[in-house]
């Protein structure tokens, strides 16, 4: 190692907390990867997770000098050997030990008082880019972006669940949106993202719209939909009772008659009740609660005659192969973007739940008949996904669609990406099976011990590191990766390249 | 002010005398119905003909048709629909149009990248005419992606967009895998859209649009078609009134024969329990006059399809005064050929799956030749190997010519020479 | 109760030390002259470059394992280099030895007598170390005893690492040091035990060849005025007087002796340190220096003594003290290290009956803890 390129020593310590002493100047930084060269082309990757000040000047004697100097009296002193006796200690932990033949969770300690130094691009190359990538930005050591790109292999990581913990203004939605992106250049995954705020198409900005593969990898469903766009219109003979399955809370005797319309009426069975059909077996009061029920949900009511959809996502003229459509797309591996800004979160639900719960039936059979592998891996994207996955929700109604896929979801090739600013709501069952979580910065010290209790990797000495995460900082803790990798995401504007003009030359018959 | 709003009349999809007589009814109980009501117009919304060259014999009957209307003084105004635009150069429509018996009211040109087109201002009615023709596998896509929609919109009067596709919001399930465009593709605020290609009437209403009509096929394109009418769909066309905007969108039918439906399943039946019982329930149809339409499907429990004696029952049913029977059998299996599982139930769905089901069994280099690609190349030249040979081409010619095709849309030009 | 008791001992004490005359330094030995205190003799430090080094020397020593016949010590010596405030990196001579010595008694003619062996842990620093001959002393050897008591072993096993600090600083002064630089020893230039002397003449010799000045800085002083004040105090309640409260020298008293020929100083080497401190010179050496060279010796020392954490008090002898002690925990370390050995030859029983004699106090101490 050059004298140039050491950032300090190892004094001591012991496995998960060894101490390093910082050469003076180096300015080590919380959540720096360093590494420890051993013999052999071998070394250790440590990881600084939190620093502190060290002295060989007492407490008491600091104290003083300081009021000294604040108070005027010491005006020609100083410390003399400053970078000698005063300096930073940091606290690292050993992520990697790294061989010819790869990365393993290191065993041992570093060598006692060996040098290390800041870690270099080479260092990486034993994180190989995957069969079926999906980028997640640069390695980033501390505060530095080294010019390594993170991927990790989408089939694996959406099958096996994705958490995206953030607080608001951290950079969640970039993420998505620089994910997608990536997802965009192969046709490899079916993505089903419900989108609450209107904010990866790029309706007014720059977006997915404008992916180079845009026209044959993306729709997008809205209910005012820019040239080209679907309008988000969904027929209400698509809506199957178990759509509504843990998502809205129903008596039994609502159950009950549910049961019966849709016995005699089949996909009819929601515009009969909005309809007001009487039929035996059901009384006028839990009709009336049935109506009311719907137009809580899906905005839809009777008004002279006509059914109306106040919101105009539903219908019962239009949209009646809209859910089939979004489906076979996601089959094809499309990205499906669907706004749903405009309308409640229950319709949202209810619309992603319709999706969903076909996609995983398909897939279910598929299985059945031993053909899943010629199904692709379909994900589904949830903002806030507390709605769906919170402890009381799904105590107060049961197993949903969402909840059914982060359990069971990875037989069946269909996965979560589950969005939320409070992981601490999310069941243990449930966040033990999401096996990847790009962990944004996050100052709620409860969440971010939920999120950390939940890692795939041992993390109980990053909330620090977490807390201190700025915005596009993130910390990819995933079972496919060797360790928590700390990654600089990329702005989305930044990396998405835009679409060169088709030079393909159109020419106009009529 | 009123106008008739015809599609999908598909003239010349029938060779078997008994239907193109039928066909050729219903096309002429449309004109003379238009005659009768004294339309101001007419629009064709695209497959007028089957083909870009259809059979001649149908041709003469519905130019006849046709030129009695425009003796009346009705303007007929037409788009090339999916089935008679021929790529390859003029199709009937244009020989028709430069006749001045039809007028295609397609015209535009690309500027700065950008599809401006003409608006056909009906003479009697002021009414403003524009529309987009359909092409091969719905690739008239690209053109609504640089359509000039503005200058559309901004256009004032009565403004008609006639169009030849299938629309997402609108279109039924079954057709789910259709190619379709979504309306945001088509400019806003036309006071009529009129629709073609979907092959069932329906009529919709979205906001920034006015009434979007497809009137559905006339008589029967497909054999789905058939079916759908034996189960009762109505066939007909569209009479508009309108003044300044839409006031009144009237569906006339068209009805030229009488048809029955039956349908049988042989699952868990063996051939000759099969063709016993078949026999016995179609017996006891009464198909005097009418089309009958049996459809056989299911996966025989023992024997072979070919076991079943189709055309004994055909004559059967023939004896019994039937004017057409159509026997479907395309989702009839046997056992033994249990290996591929054919879920459409139209020849287009079952296409696409074996397709789909074979090239994912062959280990293929060429990424244009798996996956959807291949399935959309395969597709394709099983279109160009359809083709018919035109009148008067040698077999020499044909074969060339089709070959050409097939060479072209596989990217080889180069291997000819 | 103990509140009164010490008002009234405060009271008492206050009568007893009283500066309404400071006096001047009181030395009853004829060899000595000295210097009146009064406020001509404060000399301000002015801030002149000294183009120079300053070669700061400590020792330090702790008994590893001892008993009334025995003792092991593990001796350090350490310097530091500095101009002014900046440290010089020594040229080839290692900046710290160690070496083991062990005392032992032997009974020769009825009379005790301490013999010292010397281990250096590096073979080729035994020069810097002194000679096993200078080291063996009569247990009733004035230079040695306190009172007329038998010297304690272990005061005796000191004195190799004493001899040492004079031969090391010799060493440095051989290979490190040039013309104009100065030697500091953290002590006065007052030798006491026998055979002490030759090697301190040594070093004065090897410096007055090279042209470097031998000087010590003391840390205490028990110096006296004639009033019964301490000298220090006295010094600086002149100094609070006279409004000196800038960096100064003072003169106090030059030596003319054997064992001791040296110019005593007093000297504040911060304006806002509350110590002054006793300082040396080797006296022909002083007396060869003009005014300025004296005051560029002391504006060295004022740059070098700006630190935060003792103010006024030479940080190179901070540095040295730091690195010549041998700490609490390293003996344990060594006597450890000493134990595994004498039982690995099979000798503990024996030795630990010696010990014995000896250790009944660090017994108490570990079960008061």
């Amino acid at each position: 190692m050059e004298e140039l390129e050491i950032a300090g020593q190892i004094i001591g310590g012991k496995v998960a907390n060894i101490l390093l002493r910082e050469k003076s100047g180096k300015e080590i930084e919380l959540g720096d990867l360093l590494v420890v060269d051993e013999s052999d082309e071998k070394y250790l990757i440590l990881q600084v997770y939190d620093l502190s000040y060290g002295s060989q000047i007492p407490q008491t004697v600091r104290e003083l000098a300081a009021g000294l100097k604040l108070e005027g009296y010491g005006s020609s002193l100083d410390f003399l050997e400053p970078h000698l006796r005063n300096y930073v200690m940091a606290m690292v932990k050993a992520v990697a030990f790294v061989s010819k033949g790869g990365a393993k969770i290191p065993k041992v300690l570093p060598s006692f008082f060996s040098n290390v130094r800041f870690i270099r691009e080479k260092d990486l190359s034993f994180l190989i880019k995957p069969p079926n990538p999906v980028y997640l930005g640069k390695i980033r050591s501390g505060s530095k972006i080294l010019d390594f790109d993170v991927f990790l292999d989408g089939e694996e990581m959406l099958t096996h669940h994705v958490l995206v913990p953030a607080t608001t203004g951290r950079g969640k939605s970039n993420l998505v949106k620089v994910m997608l992106w990536s997802i965009a250049d192969h046709k490899k995954f079916g993505m089903l993202v419900l989108d609450p705020h209107d904010e990866y198409y790029g309706r007014n900005s720059k977006g997915l719209k404008d992916h180079p593969n845009a026209k044959d990898t993306m729709r997008y469903y809205t209910v005012n939909p820019p040239p080209g766009a679907s309008t988000l219109v969904i027929n209400l003979r698509s809506i199957k009772p178990e759509h509504f399955e843990g998502l809205v809370d129903f008596s039994d005797t609502q159950l009950q008659a549910i049961k019966l319309y849709h016995r005699q009426f089949r996909n009819e069975w929601v515009e009969n009740i909005i309809r007001g059909t009487q039929i035996d077996g059901v009384k006028s009061t839990t009709l009336a609660v049935l109506q009311r029920i719907i137009r809580v949900n899906l905005a839809v009511y009777l008004e002279e005659g006509q059914i109306v959809c106040k919101n105009r996502v539903f219908s019962d003229s239009a949209g009646e192969a809209t859910i089939s459509t979004i489906i076979n797309d996601l089959e094809e591996g499309k990205i499906v973007i669907v706004d749903t800004s405009k309308i409640s979160d229950e319709a949202e639900l209810l619309i992603g739940s319709a999706v969903a719960n076909e996609i995983f039936s398909r897939h279910q059979d598929a299985k059945a008949e031993g053909r899943l592998d010629e199904k692709r891996t379909v994900g589904i994207i949830i903002e806030e996904a507390p709605r769906v996955l919170s402890a009381e929700r799904l105590a107060k109604s049961g197993n949903n669609i969402y909840s059914r896929v982060a359990r069971e979801g990875r037989k069946f090739k269909v996965g979560l990406v589950a969005i939320t600013q409070l992981t601490s709501v999310i069941p243990r069952d449930v966040l033990t099976n999401i096996n990847t979580k790009i962990i944004l910065g996050n100052e709620m010290a409860t969440e971010r011990h939920a999120i950390i209790e939940s890692a795939a990797q041992d993390l109980s000495s990053d909330d620090r590191t977490i807390a201190s995460l700025d915005k596009g900082e993130a910390i990819v803790s995933s079972i496919f990766t060797k360790f928590a990798v700390p990654v600089q995401i990329p702005l989305f504007d930044d990396y998405a390249k835009m679409a060169k003009p088709s030079d393909k030359k159109v020419v106009f018959t009529g | 002010m009123k106008f008739a709003h015809v599609a999908d009349t598909h003239i010349g999809a029938h060779r078997e005398p008994v239907l193109a007589q039928l066909e050729a009814e219903a096309f002429g109980i449309v004109m003379d119905r238009c005659i009768q009501e004294k339309v101001d117009f007419i629009i064709i919304s695209g497959d007028l003909f089957q083909s870009g060259i259809p059979d001649l014999a149908a041709v003469d009957d519905a130019v006849k048709k046709m030129h009695a209307v425009r003796e009346a003084g009705i303007p007929i105004y037409v788009i090339y629909g999916s089935h008679d635009y021929n790529p390859n150069g003029k199709s009937i429509i244009d020989i028709l149009d430069s006749t001045g018996l039809i007028k295609k009211v397609v015209k535009g040109e690309i500027v700065d990248g950008k599809l401006e087109l003409e608006f056909f201002t009906d003479s009697k009615t002021g009414a403003k005419l524009v529309g987009i023709s359909a092409r091969k596998a719905g690739l008239e896509s690209r053109y609504y992606e640089i359509l000039d929609r503005e200058t559309l919109e901004e256009e004032p009067g009565f403004k008609i967009f006639v169009f030849h596709s299938g629309l997402d919001e609108f279109k039924p399930k079954h057709l789910a895998q259709m190619e379709s465009i979504p309306i945001s593709c088509l400019p806003r605020e036309f006071q009529y859209y009129a629709g073609g290609h979907i092959h069932e009437k329906s009529e919709h209403t979205l906001p920034h649009y006015g009434p979007i009509v497809f009137p559905g096929t006339l008589f029967a394109g497909s054999p789905r078609d058939f079916e759908a009418s034996a189960k009762g769909t109505q066939r007909g066309f569209y009479i508009v009134q309108f003044n300044k905007k839409v006031e009144k969108v009237e569906f006339v039918p068209v009805k030229v024969c009488e048809c029955v439906y039956h349908e049988y399943d042989v699952t868990n039946k063996n051939s000759v329990q099969a063709q016993h019982e078949l026999q016995k329930s179609l017996k006891e149809l009464d198909v005097k006059g009418k089309f009958a339409l049996v459809k056989v499907f299911g996966e025989l429990a023992g024997g072979k399809t070919s076991d079943l004696k189709f055309a004994e029952l055909k004559k059967m049913l023939s004896e019994k005064g039937a004017i057409h029977v159509d026997i479907n059998r395309f989702g009839l299996v046997s056992k033994e050929y249990a290996n591929m599982k054919v879920a459409g139930e139209d020849i287009g769905g079952i296409e696409d799956r074996l397709f789909k089901e074979n090239i994912g069994t062959v280990k293929l280099s060429n990424a244009d030749l798996k996956g959807e690609q291949g399935t959309k190349l395969a597709h394709e030249l099983l279109k160009i190997v359809r083709q018919e040979a035109k009148t008067g081409e040698t077999k020499k010619d044909y074969n060339m010519r089709v070959s050409e095709d097939a060479v072209k849309t596989l990217k080889l030009t180069g291997a000819m020479k | 109760m103990s509140v009164e008791a010490a008002r009234r001992l405060i009271e008492h004490l206050d009568t007893k030390i009283r500066e309404e005359e400071l006096g001047n330094p009181f030395f009853r030995d004829p060899n000595v002259k000295t210097y009146p205190l009064d406020k001509s003799g404060f000399h301000k430090i002015q801030q002149t470059k000294l183009a120079c080094k300053v070669a700061f020397v400590d020792g330090g020593n702790q008994e590893i394992v001892g008993a009334p016949d025995f003792s092991v010590q593990l001796n350090r010596l350490y310097f530091g280099m500095w101009d002014c405030s900046e440290r010089i990196l020594e040229k080839s001579m290692p900046r710290r030895i160690e070496f083991f010595s062990s005392t032992y008694s032997r009974v020769t003619s009825n009379q005790v007598f301490y013999d010292t062996s010397v281990f250096p842990v590096h073979e080729e620093h035994r020069t810097m170390i002194p000679a096993e001959s200078d080291l063996s002393f009569d247990s009733l050897d004035r230079t040695v005893t306190i009172g007329t008591q038998r010297a304690d072993i272990e005061r005796v096993a000191s004195i190799a690492r004493v001899f040492a600090e004079w031969q090391f600083a010799t060493e440095i002064v051989k290979h490190e040091l040039e013309k104009g630089d100065i030697l500091v020893v953290d002590r006065t230039l007052q030798t006491t035990f026998k055979n002490e002397h030759n090697y301190l003449t040594n070093l004065v010799n090897s410096a007055k060849k090279k042209g470097v000045i031998v000087t010590g800085l003391s840390k205490t002083s028990a110096l006296f005025t004639d009033t019964g004040l301490s000298l220090m105090g006295a010094l600086s309640k002149l100094a609070e007087d006279d409004g000196m409260d800038e960096e100064w020298y003072f003169p106090i008293a030059e030596i003319y002796r054997l064992d001791h020929n040296a110019m005593v100083l007093a000297v504040k080497l911060n304006r806002d340190a509350k110590r002054i401190f006793r300082y040396e010179i080797q006296r022909e050496q002083f007396g060869e220096l003009s005014e300025e060279q004296i005051n560029g010796i002391f504006a060295h020392f004022v740059k070098n003594s700006s630190d935060l954490t003792f103010p006024g008090y030479p940080y190179g002898l901070i540095d040295a003290d730091r690195f010549a002690r041998v700490s609490l925990q390293e003996v344990e370390y060594y006597k450890a290290l000493m134990f595994s050995q004498l039982s690995n030859v099979g000798k503990w029983e024996k030795l630990s009956r010696h010990i014995r004699a000896k250790d009944a106090h660090d017994v108490l101490n570990m079960l008061i803890g």
